[in-house]
């Protein structure tokens, strides 16, 4: 009561809700270097290059011997000497795929790194189960080689040696683009085939699965496209998207829990739940698409089993965001025969971001079956290219909250001159990986929320 | 609420609070109040926090009352925002100011209008009384839903402290309400004084830990740790210990056997919706029955902020445990309540 006396004294014109907002300038920190912006903004541009780090506590980031530009495959093996593997796909050539000691996540060291034969190949995808790693190779034109998927003895992380290869090179094949290999027996994969001519070039690649069992002479055992992508399907082709990235399967998963399902991301063509029980015959369950009216591009299908929820993710493929909005969704999967989009989790603000390559959702650690991975159904990690890596609590999911960020300063000579997060893997340690799509290469991080 | 989405999308890893969280604020923003009498040192000791890197990252709310802008120009090189709320004391008419101080900033943040911040600080002016301050951080229908105080630290003169405890209640106030104490101008007050001093702020606040502050210098740290929770676990069997002024009392109630929720829950809507101006600060650890960690809870007068599970206990001691802050209200009349609603239980169905 008495202060509102003294306030009271003060004429009320003056009054103002808040008398004045002072902005200075970022300190210039050497040392801040996951802090600070490392690149000039201009108010056009503000917050483009903004680096943020909240909730995650960097413990490491190595730029992987120059070659920092790494795809989406992430996957960690117990070495045979004990020592803790993480395996990286690159985004594109020269290096085919890199192998780094994260024993210690605060030092990580890069105990092997290869090369692909030519630049008109990329192997964007691996996964390794036990000291096995099949490897994805796509080439950039059809009919070229290789084209397919490789298996390799990791056994010697610095030596790792060739035990198989399926071939999927053809007239109108450029390989495999994303494979998911987790329990020894089968690959599941989106390829393209020798025998499967598409109704439309961009409908190349399908669900393959393939059994790997005697790694050296891996035989398919099934496969499923998306009806009217294939020349001779009795219904007519699906109607083209504005941006056209075709009709063509994207990530499969397959998890322990349900052996009997494959849950198919197939870009422009939404999102499908086969019944695998019968692995030569699979059956569509159910399906379900954003697009229209959004641009398609479904990238990653996660089921949370206990909580009848399913996490799609769209990737966003167009530079300043010109495909946005590109989001990660959450669907109510208690009747997987009648998904329904219940929330998605929040994007950043668009004006901050939209500028200077891609901005928006792509992926998102997918509770992969192994020991090694951390095994969660409340949070959602995912990477948003420019818009870094980023935490959602969903323990309510009708209501995603934003709890961490990670937005790391471009690494020197980044062709976009932001940093463009790619891909996220969390150890059952709870260290979180993720990795620059450009030249960032690798950074490890504790959660810290 | 969590318990609907539970039965709806059950979760091994879910609890009737939702998440089991690594610390108390989770993804809220921590927020650090620096508060202290006129003339007290609030804006010398801000700006070397400020410098420091635990410093670094904070954007820096100023609250003026009187004349305009002196601490703001102090400060603005070294923060990196300053919003200075003028015209009157935060806790009563720029309370409102406050919210939306707050909310622009966090915009302004997420925009990339301003560089990102992951700390805010406010420094009160000195006539500030800070429960209203407490009041409005305490729900998710002001700010607690997106900022969450970790520390109240609260600074003394050495030379005036004394005079200022005594004759001000603002000051005591300010004092009995802190998570943390600093005595500021120790060079310029006798050993007598300064004993004299602690052991005032002692009687008034036993709970918290009092720094020296000279020129400003304290462990940057007190300003982004409580340091509470351990404080009560130390204060192992203290009731009632200190009796204030102004009618004000702080005990710590314990139980060591695991809590019901619901008759936690309802012993306290109990003494909330009786006493509820009363209940100045609620803050402390629960452990209850199904829950694999402990569960915090704080409430602020007739506010109780959604109480969080955490990952872990931060100690071995697993008891339930409760700073209370009360004006009239004793430990032993809610003991007696806690123990009236217990020896009831609860019965579950329609």
């Amino acid at each position: 009561m008495k202060r509102g006396k003294k306030v009271a004294k003060k004429p009320a014109a003056k009054k103002k809700a808040v008398k004045k907002v002072v902005k200075t300038k970022a300190k210039k920190t050497a040392k801040s270097s996951v802090k600070k912006p490392a690149v000039k903004r201009s108010a056009s541009q503000a917050g483009a290059n903004g680096v943020v780090n909240w909730n995650f506590k960097p413990l490491s980031h190595h730029l992987l011997g120059g070659f920092g530009g790494m795809g989406e495959g992430m996957s960690v093996q117990i070495a045979p000497d004990g020592r803790r593997i993480l395996w990286l796909a690159h985004e594109s050539a020269p290096k085919n795929f890199t192998a780094v000691d994260v024993s210690d996540p605060r030092k990580p060291k890069v105990v092997c790194q290869t090369a692909l034969p030519h630049a008109d190949v990329r192997s964007n995808s691996l996964e390794t189960c036990g000291n096995i790693m099949a490897v994805a190779y796509q080439t950039k034109q059809k009919n070229m080689k290789p084209a397919g998927m490789e298996l390799f003895d990791i056994s010697k992380p610095e030596n790792p040696k060739s035990i198989g290869f399926f071939d999927c090179s053809g007239e109108h094949s450029r390989g495999v683009h994303q494979l998911w290999f987790c329990d020894g027996e089968y690959v599941h994969m989106a390829s393209s085939s020798p025998d499967f001519i598409p109704t439309h070039p961009q409908d190349d690649q399908f669900y393959r699965c393939i059994d790997v069992r005697n790694p050296s002479k891996p035989v398919e055992v099934g496969r499923w496209h998306m009806p009217g992508t294939k020349q001779g399907d009795n219904v007519p082709p699906p109607p083209r998207h504005p941006l056209d990235k075709g009709y063509r399967a994207h990530n499969c998963n397959v998890y322990p829990q349900r052996p009997d399902r494959c849950y198919l991301a197939y870009i422009d063509g939404g999102m499908h739940v086969l019944d695998i029980s019968d692995k030569s015959n699979p059956k569509r369950i159910s399906s379900w698409t954003n697009s229209p009216p959004y641009s398609g591009f479904m990238h990653t299908v996660v089921p949370l089993f206990d909580r009848g929820l399913m996490l799609v993710t769209d990737e966003s493929t167009e530079n300043n965001a010109k495909d946005w909005p590109k989001l990660v969704w959450i669907l109510d999967a208690r009747d997987e025969t009648n998904l329904v989009p219940i929330a998605t989790c929040p994007l950043p603000d668009h004006k901050a971001y939209a500028s200077r390559g891609r901005f928006g959702a792509h992926n998102i650690h997918e509770n992969v079956p192994l020991p090694t991975c951390w095994q969660n159904d409340q949070i959602v990690l995912g990477t948003f290219f420019n818009g870094g890596l980023r935490a959602y609590d969903i323990s309510n999911p009708y209501r995603p909250e934003a709890v961490a960020t990670f937005v790391p300063p471009p690494a020197p000579g980044a062709p976009t001159g932001t940093t463009q997060i790619n891909d996220v893997f969390v150890d059952e340690r709870e260290v979180v990986y993720c990795v620059d799509r450009h030249i960032g290469g690798l950074y490890c991080l504790e959660m810290d929320f | 609420m969590n318990d609907i989405v539970l039965n709806l999308f059950p979760s091994q890893s879910g609890t009737r609070f939702g998440r089991r969280q690594k610390r108390e604020r989770a993804n809220r923003l921590p927020v650090t109040i620096v508060t202290g009498f006129l003339g007290a040192g609030k804006t010398t000791l801000v700006s070397k926090f400020l410098q420091t890197p635990e410093g670094r990252g904070t954007a820096l709310i100023v609250n003026e009352f009187g004349a305009v802008g002196i601490d703001d120009a102090l400060l603005r090189s070294s923060s990196d925002e300053v919003t200075l709320l003028g015209n009157g004391c935060i806790c009563c008419n720029t309370r409102s100011d406050l919210q939306l101080a707050l909310r622009k900033l966090v915009a302004d943040r997420d925009r990339g209008k301003i560089p990102h911040f992951s700390r805010v600080l406010i420094e009160t002016s000195g006539l500030a009384d800070i429960s209203p301050i407490l009041q409005t951080f305490s729900t998710d229908r002001a700010l607690g839903g997106e900022f969450a105080i970790e520390v109240v630290l609260t600074l003394v003169d050495a030379v005036n402290g004394l005079r200022n405890l005594e004759k001000a209640p603002e000051a005591r106030k300010q004092v009995i309400l802190a998570d943390r104490l600093a005595i500021s101008k120790i060079d310029l007050a006798d050993g007598a004084t300064q004993k004299k001093l602690a052991a005032k702020l002692k009687a008034l606040n036993p709970r918290a830990e009092i720094d020296m502050a000279l020129d400003g210098n304290i462990d940057p740290r007190h300003l982004t740790e409580s340091g509470q929770d351990a404080t009560a676990a130390r204060h192992s069997g203290f009731v009632a210990e200190a009796s204030h002024s102004d009618g004000i009392a702080s005990f710590v109630i314990r139980e060591e056997t695991p809590l019901e929720w619901p008759v936690f829950q309802r012993a306290l809507d109990t003494l909330v919706s009786l006493r509820g101006p009363d209940l100045l600060r609620i803050k402390g650890l629960l452990n209850l029955k199904g829950s694999k960690g402990p569960v915090v809870f704080q409430a602020v007068q007739h506010l109780i902020h959604p109480p969080v599970e955490l990952a872990d206990w931060p100690d071995k001691d697993r008891s339930s445990r409760l700073v209370f802050i009360t004006r009239g209200v004793t430990e032993q009349q809610v003991s007696a309540l806690l123990d009236a609603c217990k020896s009831l239980g609860f019965v579950t169905g329609d």
